[in-house]
């Protein structure tokens, strides 16, 4: 009889009211983000609930009469969760999906930051949907691109958003200036600015003077082919070739020009360029 | 023993000590293995050192959380995450620490599939199909233990020197 008395106590602690060994968990089958739900339970009495997700864990005892209600700030976060149940050491688990709530939230990638005018494809920008927990969401979803520079009117394209990402190349415009790339879902809007720079020199044209006995060679103001001014700061060349052999003297272009002073011997033949653009060349005779 | 024995045994200890230190701070569970599947990955073509690094410091990542969520250590999510991941894992490791409860992932490897790759290279996304050995721990006692094959989708930017986990979200298989 020794040997059976813990046999029967284990079978009369199971028939005692909450104290169930099988506390079945019976999830359903989805949940959506921030909603409140139940899990439905056979089980009764006392018992240590335990919800373990992908941004939540929590542990708390529950009276059970049917099901466990848990609350929509446990489950923001959309993935795997696994609720477990123990009754009297004796746990059982079910594992259920929360899937992302509504659409409200892009995140949006715009490259480079700064561009050429008129390069074709040379923007690009990505577009993340997220739910308002900031859970990505798969589904496909329309997002519109919008592209606004400062020459004229917006443009707009729509593209499916694939496993939660959208994406565009733009050409950017003929104008220098800020172009603003935006990405628009539901009612959520972001948007970048890129800046369009003028592209090469376009038509460089030099004339010389002298002054106070100095030679000095200056540039017309220099432009691209759009007409945008080229920046302050970009690279001209000058390259003298004289009596003394061949020179070349590299300037900054500051206020839309480029200058600088230049010692003559004899004839010489002064040539400008900007990167592979090459301009016009002058003749000037020496020291007068 | 000759000097020469003496000085070559002295070198393998030094050696060996030094091993285990690098492999102290890279933290107790091993390197899972990942392979990655790029052939259907665009618009832009996955470059040769990103075809291994990504798979490399997605494997780091892995290994560096499941020693973050075992011993609930946020300091250890700074390695290879990153914004909405590491936010996420922060979120969770304390929630971990404050239930009392810890989690075991025994990772028995990871195939990736490249899904999006940024024109300009600065973002990838990839699905991973994860096997995995999962322990819940409330404390010192074992609440369950599951062997599971698990979907995620996730999402990796490019740090100053690898590549960092953006988001992971477990996705259902369908």
């Amino acid at each position: 009889m020794r040997h059976y008395f813990p046999v029967l106590l284990c079978f009369a602690a199971c028939l005692l009211p909450g104290v169930s060994a099988a506390a079945d968990l019976r999830p359903p089958a989805q949940v959506t983000a921030g909603t409140d739900f139940s899990i439905a339970s056979d089980a009764n009495g006392e018992a240590t609930f335990y919800l373990v997700g992908p941004t939540n864990v929590s542990k708390r005892k529950v009276t059970l009469n049917g099901s466990i209600p848990v609350d929509g700030d446990e489950i923001e976060g959309a993935g795997r969760y696994t609720a477990i149940l123990c009754v009297s050491g004796n746990c059982n688990s079910a594992s259920f999906f929360v899937q992302p709530d509504a659409p409200s939230r892009v995140s949006l990638l715009v490259h480079p930051s700064r561009v050429r005018v008129n390069a074709p494809n040379a923007i690009s920008a990505a577009a993340f949907v997220f739910d308002k927990y900031r859970n990505m969401i798969l589904t496909p979803q329309n997002v519109q691109f919008s592209a606004t520079s400062r020459e004229g009117n917006p443009t707009t394209t729509t593209r499916s958003a694939e496993n939660g990402v959208a994406w565009i190349r733009l050409t950017s415009a003929s104008k220098e200036g800020p172009a603003k790339i935006g990405a628009t879902i539901a009612k959520a809007t972001e948007v970048r600015i890129v800046q369009q720079v003028a592209s090469e020199a376009c038509n460089l044209r030099i004339k010389a003077n002298w002054i106070s006995r100095q030679l000095w060679v200056e540039t017309d103001p220099i432009r691209d082919c759009s007409g945008n001014a080229v920046p302050d700061g970009t690279v001209i060349s000058f390259t003298k070739v004289d009596d003394s052999g061949k020179t070349t003297v590299d300037a900054p272009v500051k206020r839309g020009i480029a200058r600088v002073q230049m010692p003559v011997q004899g004839t010489a033949h002064i040539s400008v360029a900007s990167g592979v653009v090459t301009g016009n060349e002058i003749q000037m005779a020496g020291e007068r | 023993m000759s000097g020469f024995g003496r000085r070559t045994l002295w070198v393998v200890a030094v050696l060996m000590i030094m091993g285990y230190q690098i492999h102290a701070q890279h933290g107790g569970p091993s390197l899972p293995s990942v392979q990655l599947n790029a052939d259907d990955l665009g618009p832009r073509s996955i470059e040769d050192l990103t075809r291994k690094s990504v798979p490399r410091d997605y494997a780091f990542a892995w290994q560096t959380m499941a020693r973050a969520l075992a011993e609930n250590r946020v300091d250890l999510l700074n390695g290879y995450f990153t914004g909405l991941a590491k936010e996420k894992l922060t979120q969770r490791i304390e929630a971990q620490r404050k239930a009392g409860i810890h989690v075991i992932y025994s990772d028995r490897g990871h195939k990736l599939t490249g899904l999006f790759y940024s024109p300009a290279g600065d973002a990838m996304q990839l699905r991973d199909n994860a096997q995995l050995e999962i322990q819940i721990l409330d404390g010192n006692t074992l609440l369950q233990k599951e062997q599971v094959g698990l979907q995620y989708m996730v999402l990796m930017t490019p740090g100053a020197d690898r590549w960092l986990v953006r988001d992971l979200q477990t996705t259902q298989k369908h």
